[in-house]
């Protein structure tokens, strides 16, 4: 299979503190890959350290059969690499569509893709012209998703859609995933396990900032004894 | 209706509190005392939102307390002066700075090489400052016993007499060496500058281009320096105010100027460390204080003759009027003002309505209001977010620069004017509410009308309401209300009338 | 440092003496000073003729460079104990003030004014009123500026010391306070005069300096020490503990004050001489420059700020002249960049705690940043809060 994104082995620090020690893992193009861990495990750095904000000190990562560690962020993210962080960080003080609006790398990026956008994410549309800052939890996290898709992305990387959203919220947002797969290669980091489970096709699991176990989602439903290990308590 | 008193509460409530403070102070007043009164207070105002603007977008954006941001609108003030009064002066200087960018330019588009051989990965940080010393020291050297003193001695108010320009300019070889030097001197700098990895500043610029913006800096440089004498008297000659338009253009752009080159060499290599970056900018003030006391002296000059618009001996009964008139000052409800101020308060509010539509309409201003709340995400929405914030920081130092050009008629120039400046401005942006732009306007509109008012109590005083007695203040009461009201405004709402909970 | 207290019960001297010597050393440097001085480069000429041998160097320790170099060591004890008072509220308590000139220009103006012709009280009881001024005005700005936090708090300090620098400019006090030109000659007592009897200020301001400097230590290891600490590393997690963090910063705030209070004191006794100046700003970022320069949350980092910056103003002012002031903001930037831990806090670096401290320092001051779980499952496992100046 043809791996969109691969990194191997990378070490970052924040500061003097060793995050990572030893992430690795690959996303096969046009598939749904989640990454799994416990709280503080390193999931979110590694996520930064794709993107650059948190560069690793050793160790690659290959986009597009491209080395990519080391670049600013800005250009990594210029070479089709959308991001949706966690806490729902959209631009509060900015209109919906000014969220929308800055996301665009080209000039009509929007308008080509709006009525693909607006598809998913019908409540938008109506919530245009107001401060994002006024949305409630959820039509924050759609448009945070939505920033995403406005240019043109072979990549997503999503964090923790889920967290503080109620169950309702959480099954369209499932949805919305979902439908955006047909187009993109997702990484999904996700600590609520059934959505993990109903959405991924591979998952990589990462323990204190190592990477410790991968497979094929359906083995790992099977495997409580892994569950336990890794996940559980979580 | 609501809604709108949920989102502006405490501007509706600060409103409310300020317009009945006004109403008890003035009902004792005539019409046209407090009027004049507070037209005196809004031109201060003005002034001071010019320098406060930028301070609390360069700290919204980039979380940089700029403590140099007096030092640069001197400059501003110093520069425009310099431009309207004493043009020989640029003459004398401005082939410096342009070898000097000439050379910046070049090496930094060549260094790209010069860093792929170097391959320093663990010490560049030594590599980068060693370079920037070097290029410091060879510019010391260029400049050695430049005498800009007598350049400077130009008009009446010279301490020590007039220098004649023949006698105060140095020989044409002299001053070509010196600019050969400074462009030598640009070399390190510019590869310090260079960026360390092809990719990581995108596409590469076309070379050619490189080498052509370098030749015309160069070129001009040169013209300039050749053509120093027939430009003075040209400059002279011209209409008062033509140059005083040039003074504000070249005012503050020399503060925009210095503005990004203060943030690419000082303040872009500590980003995430905003307390090196505030240290930098306590010795980058202290410095630079020394730079403009150098060059300029000590003694300050006198408000310079404003433009022949402000100067007809006359007063006009109307706003209108006064466009055909030009006189010196205007009819407010049966008292002179000076009209030279209300152009002071009209550029307040055409800066301040141009940076509010560049911030709302255009995408720059989208991602500067963005960036503020977080320009991590801006830069992973693929935004050079660096690039904007020297923008921001050229935008902010030009707009302080501005400022003091357009005090120089009003308040005259002298180097501790920075500080006095900065402080009302870091007091205006606290009240404002730190990082937003409205606020900024907001709070030098309240200090502003209440030092003006605080300055009539201590000429006049102040009969109280429903006391018989007149209660005169002392100059330092004036001086220290603007701090008591920050105060106050603090310890009800310590993130400022604008500002956000945390 | 944990383990090397215990052990101190156990073998008091011996164990003591490796932490200890350098300071003792440097003591009794100082204390033998002024006589190397006479000795060295005292004026011979002083010497009256047929003096003993002790009286001739006694004089010749009042006389020439003797004398000069022991009033720049005199300036050096007063700026170091307002620098470590400094240091008390930017190093251990995450405070950043930018008004901390207030409260040395307010020990020097209470103790000139309270000494002059206009009140004459004597020298005790004008010190004693200078520890009560400043502790009231401590307490007083510490309750109001403590609300805010960062850089917020930075400009409410600097404001409030504006507000006393007007004041003190202000023509309607001039009778006490002399305006803008401030006071000179007032009647310090003979006994003490600096210009008569240098070596006498001269041990009066070591002893004095070593008190603080001991003061400040007890400080920092006592208990609330701990928890100032504790407060600047991670403020939220001291919250959550169960401290009441704003009455630690109060504790700094106050203690800063009242040694700045007595160090602003002790300057106007040697200078015998107050002016605005000594409130104003310039004065605020000269002691922020030395702390900086020093190593910030040290104890002799900020003396060491203090003894650089007063050498290095001096001979820059002799090579450079007028334009020293350009040069000196120059080397300052340098040093910033260079040790960005200072000079005291680099040479300490390598150890781990210290950069760990710094970090979260600040992120208290600054801005938060990210990765603050990975960051605090770190901070759990450092269970010794102690200052990174107790090596």
């Amino acid at each position: 299979m043809n791996n969109l994104l691969v990194i191997e082995n990378i070490h970052t620090y924040i500061e003097q503190f060793h995050i990572l020690e030893g992430v690795s893992l690959e996303v096969p193009q046009g598939s749904i890959v989640v990454l799994l861990g416990r709280n503080g495990a390193g999931k979110t750095t590694t996520l930064k350290s794709i993107l650059g904000l948190r560069p690793p000190r050793q160790g690659k990562v290959i986009f597009e059969d491209r080395e990519i560690q080391g670049m600013q962020p800005h250009l990594i993210a210029q070479l089709g690499i959308g991001y949706v962080p966690e806490h729902r960080a959209i631009f509060r003080d900015l209109t919906v569509e000014e969220n929308l609006k800055i996301a665009e790398r080209q000039k009509h990026d929007l308008d080509k893709r709006s009525d693909f956008i607006f598809n998913v994410f019908p409540d938008l549309k109506r919530l245009i012209k107001l401060p994002a800052g006024n949305l409630s939890g959820g039509q924050q996290q759609m448009l945070a998703i939505a920033r995403a898709l406005v240019p043109e992305n072979s990549l997503l990387l999503i964090d923790e859609p889920s967290e503080g959203l109620a169950p309702v919220l959480i099954e369209e947002v499932m949805d919305a995933v979902r439908q955006l797969s047909a187009r993109t290669t997702i990484l999904l980091v996700e600590q609520n396990f059934s959505m993990a489970s109903q959405l991924a096709e591979r998952y990589f699991i990462i323990e204190s900032g190592r990477s410790v176990k991968n497979g094929l989602m359906p083995d790992l439903i099977d495997d409580q004894e892994t569950i336990n290990a890794y996940l559980g308590a979580a | 209706m609501k809604k709108l008193w949920q989102n502006n509460r405490s501007l509706i409530i600060a409103l409310i509190i300020f317009l009945g403070a006004f109403a008890a102070i003035t009902q004792s007043m005539e019409a046209k005392v407090w009027a004049s009164i507070l037209l005196s207070g809004i031109t201060l105002a003005s002034l001071y939102f010019l320098v406060a603007s930028g301070l609390s977008l360069i700290f919204g954006l980039m979380d940089v307390l700029n403590f140099a941001h007096g030092s640069i609108f001197v400059l501003g003030a110093y520069v425009g002066l310099s431009t309207y009064a004493n043009p020989r002066l640029l003459f004398n200087t401005l082939p410096f700075f342009l070898s000097l960018g000439a050379g910046i330019t070049l090496a930094r588009s060549f260094g790209v090489p010069f860093w792929r051989l170097k391959r320093t990965q663990n010490k560049p940080q030594w590599f980068f400052w060693g370079l920037i010393a070097l290029s410091l020291v060879l510019i010391t050297l260029s400049l050695r016993e430049f005498p800009i003193r007598a350049i400077n001695a130009f008009g009446v108010t010279a301490v020590g007499g007039i220098v004649s320009t023949a006698e105060a300019q140095e020989p044409m070889g002299t001053m070509l060496l010196r600019s050969a030097l400074l462009f030598i001197s640009g070399l390190p700098f510019g590869i310090a500058l260079a960026p360390r990895e092809d990719y990581q500043e995108g596409s590469r610029r076309n070379p050619g281009r490189v080498l052509l913006t370098a030749l015309i800096l160069l070129i001009l440089g040169l013209a300039i320096l050749l053509l120093r004498d027939p430009g003075e008297k040209f400059m002279l000659g011209l209409s008062v105010d033509l140059r005083f338009v040039l003074a504000l253009v070249l005012g503050s752009l020399a503060g925009a100027l210095l503005g990004a080159a203060v943030e690419i060499v000082l303040i872009r290599p500590f980003y995430g460390n905003p307390v090196t970056q505030l240290v930098l900018t306590l010795g980058l003030l202290i410095a630079l204080t020394d730079v403009i006391e150098g060059v300029w002296g000590e003694e300050g000059h006198p408000p310079m003759t404003p433009p022949s618009l402000f100067t007809e001996p006359c007063r006009s009964e109307s706003l209108f009027s006064w466009f055909g008139e030009k006189c010196r000052s205007i009819d407010v409800l049966g008292r002179a003002f000076p009209s030279y101020r209300v152009f002071i308060i009209f550029l307040g509010i055409l800066v301040f309505s141009a940076v509010g539509v560049l911030l709302r309409r255009s995408r720059i201003g989208m991602i500067i209001r963005a960036g503020v709340q977080d320009s991590e995400m801006v830069q992973v929405l693929g935004i050079n977010v660096r690039r904007v914030f020297t923008l921001v920081f050229a935008l902010g130092s030009g707009l302080a620069a501005l400022g003091g050009v357009i005090a120089a008629p009003f308040l005259g120039v002298y180097p501790a004017m920075g500080g006095i400046f900065q402080l009302q401005a870091f007091i205006a942006v606290v009240i404002g509410g730190m990082g937003s732009y409205p606020g900024a306007a907001v709070g030098t509109l309240i200090l502003g009308i209440a030092r003006a008012f605080g300055d009539h109590f201590v000429a006049s005083g102040i009969e109280l309401p429903f006391l018989e007695t007149t209660l005169r203040g002392s100059p330092a009461l004036a001086k220290a209300s603007t701090v008591l009201i920050m105060a106050i405004v603090l310890l009800v709402k310590p993130a400022g009338i604008f500002g956000k909970k945390e | 440092m944990t383990s090397s207290t215990t052990n101190i019960e156990d073998a008091p001297l011996k164990k003591a003496w490796p932490q200890w010597w350098p300071y003792l050393a440097v003591l009794a440097f100082l204390i033998l000073f002024p006589f190397l001085a006479g000795l060295t480069i005292g004026d011979p000429s002083a010497v009256e003729p047929g003096a003993g041998w002790l009286t001739a160097v006694a004089q010749r320790t009042e006389s020439g460079y003797a004398k000069f170099w022991q009033g720049m060591l005199i300036q050096i004890f007063i700026w170091g104990i307002f620098a470590l008072s400094y240091d008390l509220l930017l190093g251990f308590t995450g405070i950043l003030s930018f008004g901390h000139a207030m409260f040395f220009g307010t020990g020097a103006y209470a103790v000139a004014i309270l000494i002059d012709k206009h009140v004459s009280w004597p020298l005790g009881w004008a010190l004693a009123a200078v520890i009560l001024i400043s502790l009231m005005q401590s307490i007083i700005f510490g309750v109001l500026s403590l609300r805010v936090k960062g850089v917020y708090l930075a400009m409410v300090t600097l404001a409030f010391a504006e507000m006393f620098f007007i004041l003190s400019e202000a023509g309607d006090f001039r009778k006490y306070t002399g305006a803008d030109d401030g006071l000179h000659g007032f009647p310090v007592p003979d006994y003490l005069s600096a210009a008569d009897h240098r070596t006498r200020f001269y041990y009066l301001a070591l002893i004095f300096f070593v008190i603080v400097f001991l003061a400040a230590r007890r400080l920092v290891n006592s208990p609330p020490g701990r928890v100032m600490i504790a407060t600047r590393d991670n403020e939220h997690r001291a919250t959550t503990i169960g401290f009441d963090t704003f009455r630690y910063k109060l504790i700094a705030f106050v203690a800063a004050g009242v040694f700045a209070g007595l160090a602003g004191a002790l300057s106007a006794l040697y200078n015998v001489s107050i002016t605005p100046a000594l409130l104003s700003t310039d004065r605020t970022i000269d002691v922020l420059a030395m702390t900086i320069i020093g190593g910030v949350g040290t104890l002799v980092g900020p003396i060491t700020g203090a003894v650089i910056v007063q050498l290095l103003g001096y001979w820059l002012e002799r090579w450079f002249g007028s334009s020293w002031t350009l040069i000196y903001g120059i080397i300052f930037m340098l040093i910033v960049v260079f040790l960005p831990y200072g000079i005291i806090g680099t040479l300490r670096a390598r150890s781990l705690r210290l950069k760990e401290g710094w970090g979260r320092w600040l992120k208290l001051l600054g801005i938060k940043s990210e990765g603050d779980a990975a960051f605090a499952s770190h901070t759990e496992m450092d269970n010794g809060d102690q200052p990174p100046g107790q090596s």
